[in-house]
Order: C-alpha cells, then structure tokens, then sequence
C-alpha cells in the first residue's frame, strides 16, 4: 500500500454503540435538527419486539413518532412513492430505518425521494443526480443485517443507487437488538461482514483509512462470531458482530464492488438467500483465485486473523498462505458448530436447477460474468473448481 | 387508513420519579456539605461570585440547580429558567441518568460511554465532579460509594466520615 498515493475516503457515519445506546436517539436527533422521524421497519424480520424496544427509547422524550412497519421482502420503488406522498403531507423531517437489508433500503430511497421532492419516485434511477444533502437518515441494525446498512449503497428494484449522501448520518447498534434467536443469523451477519471487509482489505487500491475499517471489521468477526454463533444470545459478542458489519459498511462503501458482494447481492435479491450465507460459501475460492491472479494480497489478511504475534512470526513470503489457510479453518470451524444450517453448496440451499440458471442470466451481463459464473458452477454441487 | 401510524412517545414515570428524587436530594446535601466539608466550601470558593450550574437529564428533565448567592452555596430547584448557568452538565437520557444515578455505571464508565455532555469551562465542571463524588460519599455506604466514584477516598479520617455523614444528612433533611 502506497500511503503517499492520492486517494479519497468517506464516511459521514456516526455510531453509537453499546448497552442503551437507543435510548440516545431523541437527543442525537435533536443534534440532526429533526424533530418528527418516521421509522422504516420490516416488522416481520425484526420481530415486534425489537420494535417496542425502539419505541420505547422514545419514552419521555415528549415526541411524535410515524411508524411504518410493513417493509416486505418485495418492497419496490411503488411503496417508496406512496410513503414519500404521505412524508411529504406530514412533514416528516428524519428517517430510522429499523433492521438491516430492504428496510435500510427503502428508507435510503425514501430520504431520496422526500429530500428532492422528486414528483413521482417511481421515475427514480442511479442516474438521477444528488448533489445536496438528504434529510437525516438513522441505521438501527438489528440481527441479520448485512453491513450495508451503514454505506452508501441501496438495492432497489433490482437498481444500484450509490451516493455518499445516501449514507446514514447515524447508525445505533444496541446489544438489546444484537441478540439473534438462530445462530444462523449471526453467521450471515458476520460471514456478509467478513465477505465484504476481506475485499476491501485485500484490494490492491485499498487506502489506509479503509485499512483501518476493514482490519477491525476482520478482527472482531474473527474474535466474536464463533461466540455469537454457538450462543446467539450473548450480547457481548453479537454486538461485536454487528459493529463488524457496520464497520465493513463503511470500508466498502469505499472500495471498489467485489465478487463477493457482487454473488451475495445476486443471490439475495433473486433467491432471498442471505449475503453472507453466499460469501462464506465462495470466500475461500474467490480469494485463492484473486491471489493466484495477483489481483489480490491475502496476506494482508494475516494480521487481523490471526493477531500480531503469530502475523510477526511468519516471514512475509508465508503470509498469504497462513492467512488463506487460516480462514478456511475458520470457515470449517464455523460449518462445524453450525452443521446443516449453513448450507456448503448450493444444492443444500435449496436452490433448484432452473433458479441457478437465472442467476447464471443474470451474472452474465456482469463486466466479470465469466469468472463469477464458474464460481456458481462449483458452488452447485459443492465441489472446488480448480482451473487448468 | 394511512399506513403510516403516528405514535405518542410514551412516558417512563417510575424511572423519571427515581432520578427527581435522587436530583432534589443530592442537591440538597451539596448545599449541606458546602457547610459542612472544608474541601466542598474550599471548590466553590474557587469558583465565581453567583456561579450557577445544573444537573439533568436530556431531552425532558428532571434537573438540579445548585449555586452560589452572596457567597452562600443554595440549592435551586429544578428549573434554571430565568437564571444564568454557567455549567450545564447533561445525561443524555432518562435511561442513562437512572444507570448512572443507580450506581450500575460510574461517572467515569458513563462519560466513557458518551452519556454526558458538558455545556461550559471544563475546569469549572471538573470542580463539579469532586463536588459531587465527596457528596456522594458522605450519602451513600461505601459498597454503593465505590461504584459511583472513580476512587473512594479510603484516606479520609473515621472523625471526618461519621462527623460529615452527621452533619450532611442532618442539613440535607432540614434543608439548612
């Protein structure tokens, strides 16, 4: 890494973490200038409970809250035009998206959509123009967010919006809403955060000040989710998983989009399969192969795997194979607590012949379609493709 | 029907009746100690003439107010509306000011954890701080004390913990 290079970074994320940290949000809103938020929430992923949490957080606070809680999986561009009508009328100043994937999605559109006054959202595109900045978004991560609920990115009507206004200006993770009720849960989460931190550590343009998110993202997946996973109802540790995802939010939000998160999107958009579930599947081939065609420097990733005494003690022309070697124990370990629940192939997802070869459509318009098309091939049946 | 449902916030009036409780007294025993314990009456002399600061909670209350008038230290109330505060040291939350006034966080642990915001000089807050641990001190048993104070002063004479204890409880019930 040449730190003298010329580069960028962005992160307008502010983030407020820990036991009670909800309970900050009137005043952190206040400090936005809002004073009349809407909260976005797919009610049924996060369950009722984790919306009562938040309400609560509210108490006393003497304000008026808009709630709309029937975020669905199916959620489209239709559903942001009707919200942002009613926004408009009641003069909604402040979005908290509750939950990870569609909620944190519709809310970003919605802020978009509301913040430009645009006349119908449904003409919405990732070429619409967003030069000012959008009213203030709030991120409250729950179990089963996938990171990219703290970067600039929003998936909608299978469009890419990206801007860094669309990013959060505040993300709350509270352990109250950390804990997951499977394990599975909590390794989508991490192995999503692991996927995505990995890429952006191992990449060749990386800069420090994403170095520095993508090492404490791999660190603390790497030191709290086999804890998470084995017991999804230790606070401590699925806290520390949801700081990793919001942290490798951030560290993608600046890098460039990768074939991990280019595979995991796919698959989640058209099969409803989680990110991470897809990533942990994949993550050892696509980093073999990104090493073997030198587009990639795993031996970055020694480090924050395996800590600074062992990453000392191997001479650097080891490093890459340690850490490789290192991150598939891990994953082994992983499959190993989890048994069935993570799905190793394809065929053990679920995913039926004529829904691959959808994805495999949809891969091919891809500027890397060849490439991620053979990694789906060998994901079907479980098998390691090697090449020549 | 709208699908958007408007919500009240609603109301946390056990913890909210705690923390004004534990304010009014606490700010009682501050003008109690002042009389009695030569090292409260030595900080608020450092400070200035008609020095006013407040404790609370963001976004709503309850708050203390505590100030000097012609040299005598008084507590104030709850509101400081009309009244010039020189220091205003707020919890962010209803919910964090019943941990931290609870003793299951310390002053320090909550500062650490950015529940408390400071709105003033930082030396005339710090001079709050010592003010409120020695009052703690003297208030509560030390098992509860060590929680709530950054380092409980095992220096202090037996003749200045019994007679301080004495002195403070006796003014702050009377409110002398």
């Amino acid at each position: 890494m040449n730190s003298a290079a010329v580069f960028d970074f962005t992160c307008p994320v502010k983030t407020n973490s820990g036991n009670k940290a909800l309970e900050h949000l009137p005043v952190e809103l206040a400090g936005l200038n809002a004073v009349n938020p809407l909260i976005v929430a797919n009610a049924r992923a996060v369950g009722p409970k984790a919306v009562r949490t938040l309400m609560n957080a509210f108490g006393d606070s003497k304000m008026t809250l808009g709630l709309f809680e029937g975020v669905t999986e199916a959620a489209d561009l239709g559903v942001v035009d009707h919200l942002k009508n009613i926004c408009l009328e009641k003069k909604y100043d402040a979005f908290i998206a509750l939950g990870g994937g569609k909620a944190a999605d519709v809310a970003k559109v919605l802020n978009l959509a509301v913040s430009l006054k645009t006349p119908d959202a449904r003409q919405l595109s990732p070429k619409t123009p967003v030069r000012k900045r959008l009213l203030p978004l709030v991120v409250v991560p729950t179990a089963g967010a996938d990171g990219l609920e703290t970067s600039g990115f929003a998936h909608l009507n299978r469009m890419i919006f990206s801007s860094e206004f669309l990013a959060p200006g505040l993300a709350v993770l509270d352990s109250r809403l950390a804990r997951a009720r499977k394990g599975i849960l909590m390794a989508a989460t991490g192995l999503a955060a692991l996927g995505r931190a990995v890429e952006s550590h191992v990449s060749a343009d990386r800069n420090p000040f994403q170095k520095a998110y993508s090492f404490a993202a791999v660190r603390f997946v790497r030191e709290n989710l086999p804890a998470a996973v084995a017991d999804p109802g230790n606070k401590k540790a699925a806290l520390a998983v949801l700081n990793a995802a919001a942290m490798s939010g951030c560290a993608f939000s600046n890098a460039a989009s990768g074939r991990l998160h280019k595979l995991g999107q796919v698959f989640y958009e058209l099969l409803g399969i989680p990110q991470g579930v897809i990533m942990g599947m994949c993550l050892s081939r696509v980093l073999e192969d990104g090493f073997r065609e030198g587009s990639c420097d795993p031996a970055a990733l020694l480090q924050p795997l395996a800590g600074d005494d062992a990453f000392a003690r191997t001479p650097a022309g080891k490093r890459a194979e340690a850490a490789l070697a290192l991150l598939n124990r891990f994953l082994e370990e992983l499959r190993g607590a989890l048994g069935k629940d993570l799905p190793k192939s394809l065929s053990e997802a679920g995913v039926s012949g004529y829904r691959k070869e959808e994805i495999l459509d949809v891969l091919g318009k891809d500027e890397d379609g060849h490439y991620l098309r053979g990694v789906v091939e060998g994901m079907a049946g479980g098998k390691r493709e090697r090449k020549g | 029907m709208s699908i958007i449902k408007d919500v009240q916030s609603g109301k946390k009036p056990l913890k909210r009746a705690y923390v004004a409780i534990f304010l009014w007294f606490t700010g009682r025993a501050i003008q109690a100690a002042a009389k009695v314990d030569s090292e409260v009456k030595k900080e608020f002399e450092k400070l200035p003439e008609d020095f006013t600061f407040s404790l609370g909670c963001l976004p709503c209350g309850p708050w203390m107010v505590v100030g000097r008038e012609k040299g005598v230290v008084k507590y104030l109330g709850g509101d400081s509306r009309g009244r010039p505060v020189q220091v205003r040291l707020a919890i962010k939350s209803l919910d964090a000011g019943f941990l931290i006034l609870s003793f299951q966080e310390s002053t320090a642990l909550a500062t650490a954890r950015n529940r408390l915001i400071t709105d003033g000089e930082i030396p005339q807050a710090l001079a709050i701080i010592r003010i409120l641990d020695i009052v703690e001190v003297y208030l509560l048993p030390k098992l509860i004390a060590s929680l709530a104070v950054k380092r409980y002063p095992s220096w202090w004479s037996f003749g200045r913990k019994l007679g301080g204890r004495i002195g403070v409880y006796t003014r702050t019930l009377l409110g002398i």
